[in-house]
């Protein structure tokens, strides 16, 4: 066999037996694409062209005689035929199941303007804000600013200084031209490691960092007005709690923070917000308030886009099937499948 | 099939299905860089009304910006309404794509998962392309709660009636992992917290010593620690009640008692037997055959990668990399020879037992032996002296034998021992719940007395009492090179330099301006000085690149934006973060004017010469 003959039998066969040829002989195989591995392989064969070529047809061999012994799938071996007919028995079972795709993109649109009616869940903290500590667990998009913008303009209403902290610079700035819309350029200041303006104003939009700064000074004799009329305090993005490096700012700053004011912490959906909410309560002077739910305001779907544009949805249900991972499309997990077969280096156990 | 799906194909099909605005999050910057080059042939452009709109609204932005107006990317973005969004862009550019996607303008944007940590920037769908993630060097499987923040940008509130997440397969995806996370619980979150040089020393100006205990107790750190400690106190409330029947017996401690006896006399019976039959030729080699070793073999030479010992075989076992870098097995037994040679291996506890890196330098190292190398001299000690044992000869004293409840002790013995042990465990887990925090605490106590910061009464010192202004990462080598006045009379750019460098943590690499030697010289001492302090502060990375060029900057006020990033590889956002990082640590040092006057006013010339440019445009 020349080099020529020998290329066109390994284009021929499929990439799982390339695969299988190369292992051992081309190092880190399973990162080639089909092209490069043939490549690679003709580029071996020059170090062991006898061996090469005879386990190519040995695999070659292997591949016919289980082809006819197996089923009517050419090119898979027979272990992979049969678990491919498993899922398409369960399709036949769950068709009337499973949602279909024109089903799964309906209702797509914008929809009609709605005058403003604030969710049960913020009218419930913005009451509860009044009187004690709060955490805000809910996900996200579901409308925390709103709950920070009233609870600041309630709290300005009655004489006394609002602090709001976000973890990132770029997030501070934001809110300090959204509040600065809001409540007028000269309510609103910022302080963040390289900017301050306005910094005797009654809402204050600083970093976290830049908060537990002032706390410190305080402790330490420095008289900061700002702080004894504090009535507010603010703390976007609690999660940052659990962050390896910056976490501990959160901490302190809750800790050290004036027992007159009141804490209001918005957090992204966690796993254990409880558990603030009682350390807040086994520290502070009230007992904390938690208001926590998981249901998104706008509904979310999934859906599997396959590499070659067939999109299907990913779970059998319209919605996400919350705590039932395995309800996966019939056709998501058959794309996905193959998929795996063509992507996955040959033998490698699947997961 | 290709291994994902083509940008082009995916934006058209998004665009076929009405699920556009879209995120399209992906593994790094340089895919999003490179998903947007695929458009340059593409034939998706918007209809000119639309390519005008976004222009106007550009337009806009720029008034504010000015540093957008000549941005590269803006035609492609006019052009096809498609942009990317990632750290390595200027926050001006940031901005102005946030704002172009809020106002629609846009069909889809290419990011990195930081964006969905980041701002607020929702979109009727997000398409995700990975289950892993870069963190520190290595690739993470995604958290659920990540996975819920990444598919959080689904959906607008009042424009969208429903949200859409879709996923598409790229090599080494998991789509467990995304399933998990699109359907499960958010993850628990745990306190980080650590206890600085500076929050020690603010602490202590404003709170007597004393008091401390009580303010650590408060922290989530500590809840936390007592919700374990208290678990455990339940456990060892049952223990307690597991251990009743084996109160005291004829002796008060019959488990310590009994354990001895039985001890002493277990070795009275058993007579001292080699451990493995291997010749003492072979055991005095074991040592010698570690990962990175030349030895001789039968046929040829090889490394050794590992060695370890299997249950089947007699021998120890060795792995060896032999010529053609094939990695072969064999009994220690049949090395030949052991060269006096080894070459560094960094270990990995899985096939081929090297990094890659080692592997192709080792099988190189191998082609390239000299052909005779020197034989290692290895001693071989003869028999083994039994040593006396003094337990044995003592046998005699335990009353044991013929103790009446020698029985029951005998019996009782492994169940009373193992509760026993179980509860000394608890007791020293929770002792260490309740106290960690607290002894950390007095370690960085002890740091700050041995340095002055803090009298032997913990009260500040003249030098504590500044040294706590200072509130950054490295602040103790920050204030150790105050005290050192190794910024005395320097420059403000060279002081911008040197708290560049350490502002500066990450590895990314950057091209290598010409550092002045004044800058080099000092970089040095702040290098030697933070060798010295590695037992107490981890030292930073002290990257001479980036001190360079913030030197360069400061120094030169004639320098444009343009310029600077020329001297670089490093994006432009890097390089701003840089100044924005340095600023802040500038901003500090300006806070001691009081007791260094000069020092805090170097660092004002050096905040007033930073920004200018872009810099001073942005907040």
């Amino acid at each position: 066999m020349n080099t020529d003959e020998l290329e066109q039998l390994l284009v021929q066969q499929p990439v799982t037996l390339l695969h299988r040829l190369a292992r051992g002989r081309v190092h880190r195989h399973f990162r080639a694409g089909k092209k490069r591995l043939i490549e690679l392989l003709l580029q071996h064969s020059s170090q062991n062209r006898a061996g090469l070529e005879s386990d190519l047809q040995a695999l070659i061999g292997e591949q016919h005689a289980r082809s006819e012994s197996g089923s009517s799938h050419i090119h898979l071996p027979p272990t992979i035929a049969r678990k491919k007919a498993a899922p398409r028995r369960a399709e036949s079972e769950s068709a009337e199941t499973a949602v279909s795709l024109s089903e799964w993109l309906e209702g797509i649109g914008v929809p009609s303007p709605q005058p403003f009616v604030p969710d049960p869940w913020q009218t419930e903290a913005l009451s509860a804000v009044r009187e004690t500590d709060v955490v805000i667990s809910v996900p996200t998009g579901s409308g925390k600013t709103y709950v920070a913008v009233e609870a600041a303009r309630r709290a300005m209403e009655d004489n006394r200084t609002v602090i709001y902290t976000s973890p990132l610079k770029a997030l501070s700035n934001t809110k300090y031209t959204e509040f600065s819309r809001i409540f007028g350029p000269d309510a609103v200041g910022i302080l963040t490691g390289d900017r301050q303006e306005n910094g005797q104003a009654p809402l204050l939009i600083m970093t976290t960092e830049i908060l537990r700064n002032l706390l410190y000074d305080a402790a330490s004799g420095e008289i900061d007005v700002r702080l004894d009329t504090l009535g507010l305090v603010i703390l976007d993005e609690s999660q940052y709690l659990a962050d390896p490096e910056r976490g501990v700012v959160w901490e302190e700053t809750i800790i050290f923070c004036p027992s007159q004011a009141r804490l209001l912490l918005l957090s992204a959906s966690i796993g254990n917000p409880q558990d603030i909410a009682d350390w807040l309560t086994s520290i502070r002077s009230t007992v904390c308030r938690l208001v926590r739910h998981g249901k998104r305001t706008v509904p979310l779907r999934a859906g599997y886009l396959h590499p070659n544009g067939k999109l299907t949805p990913l779970f059998k249900t319209l919605g996400i099937p919350y705590g039932h991972s395995s309800q996966l499309h019939p056709e998501a997990k058959q794309l996905f499948f193959e998929y795996e077969e063509e992507t996955l280096p040959a033998g490698r156990p699947r997961r | 099939m290709p291994p994902s799906i083509h940008p082009v194909d995916l934006i058209t099909a998004l665009r076929h299905k009405h699920l556009t605005p879209a995120i399209v999050f992906l593994t790094s910057r340089r895919a999003c860089d490179e998903a947007m080059e695929t458009f340059d042939h593409a034939d998706l452009v918007l209809p000119p009304a639309r390519q005008e709109a976004i222009a106007v609204a550009l337009e806009r932005i720029t008034v504010q910006h000015p540093s957008i107006a000549e941005h590269p990317l803006i035609p492609i973005v006019k052009r096809i309404g498609i942009a990317a969004h990632h750290a390595g862009h200027l926050p001006s550019w940031k901005i102005a794509i946030e704002e172009l996607m809020r106002q629609g303008h846009l069909d889809a944007v290419f990011a990195t998962t930081t964006l969905a940590a980041g701002v607020d920037f929702p979109a009727r769908t997000v398409v995700i392309t990975q289950s892993s993630i870069r963190k520190s060097r290595d690739f993470t499987d995604l958290t659920i709660g990540e996975v819920q923040q990444i598919a959080g940008r689904a959906g607008r509130r009042g424009k969208d009636h429903v949200g859409f997440a879709i996923v598409t397969p790229s090599p080494y995806i998991d789509l467990t992992v995304l399933t998990k996370g699109l359907t499960g619980q958010p993850e628990a979150i745990d306190s980080q917290f650590t206890i600085s040089y500076p929050m020690v020393l603010n602490l202590l100006k404003a709170h007597p010593h004393e008091q401390i205990q009580g303010i650590l107790a408060k922290s989530f750190a500590q809840f936390q620690l007592n919700q374990r400690a208290e678990l455990l106190e339940q456990k060892l409330d049952a223990l307690h009640v597991q251990m009743e029947p084996f109160g005291p017996r004829v002796c008060t401690d019959w488990i310590t008692q009994w354990h001895t006896f039985d001890h002493a006399r277990r070795h009275r019976h058993t007579r001292h037997q080699t451990h493995r039959a291997e010749s003492p030729e072979i055991s005095a080699r074991l040592p010698f055959l570690t990962a990175g070793r030349v030895i001789g073999l039968s046929r040829g030479r090889g490394i050794v990668l590992r060695q370890y010992r299997s249950k089947g075989q007699k021998n120890s076992m060795l792995t060896v990399l032999r010529s053609d870098s094939a990695v072969t097995e064999c009994p220690v037994t049949s090395v030949k020879e052991v060269y006096d040679r080894t070459y560094e291996c960094a270990e990995t506890p899985a096939y081929p037992w090297c990094s890659t890196d080692t592997f192709d330098r080792l099988s190189h190292h191998l082609e390239e032996l000299p052909s005779r190398l020197p034989v290692l001299p290895i001693l071989v000690s003869t028999g083994i002296d039994p040593l006396p044992d003094a337990i044995v000869q003592s046998l005699g004293d335990f009353p044991c034998p013929t103790c009446p409840s020698r029985p029951a002790c005998h019996k009782d013995f492994m169940t009373a021992s193992r509760l026993r042990q179980e509860q000394q465990r608890h007791t020293k887990s929770i002792q260490a719940l309740r106290t960690s925090l607290w002894h950390r605490f007095q370690e960085r106590v002890e740091v700050l007395q041995k340095f002055g910061y803090l009298t032997p009464a913990t009260q500040l010192t003249i030098e504590g009492d500044w040294a706590r202004l200072i509130r950054i990462d490295h602040s103790l080598l920050i204030t150790e090179l105050i005290r050192a006045e190794a910024f005395t009379g320097a420059d403000p750019s060279l002081l911008a330099g040197i708290l560049a460098s350490l502002a500066h943590d990450d590895d990314r690499p950057g091209a290598f301006p010409r550092i002045s030697p004044g800058l080099s010289s000092l970089l040095g001492q702040v290098r030697k000085l933070a060798e010295s302090l590695s037992p107490y502060e981890d030292p930073p990375l002290l990257r001479a690149d980036v001190a360079a060029l913030v030197e360069r900057w400061v120094a030169d006020p004639s320098l444009t934006w343009i310029g600077l990033c020329r001297l670089t590889t490093m994006a432009e956002g890097d390089i701003y973060r840089l100044l924005a990082r340095t600023l802040e640590f500038l901003s500090q040092v300006q806070a001691l004017k009081s007791t260094h006057p000069g020092l805090a006013d170097s660092a004002s010339q050096a905040i007033t010469l930073i920004r200018r440019g872009v810099l001073e445009e942005l907040p």
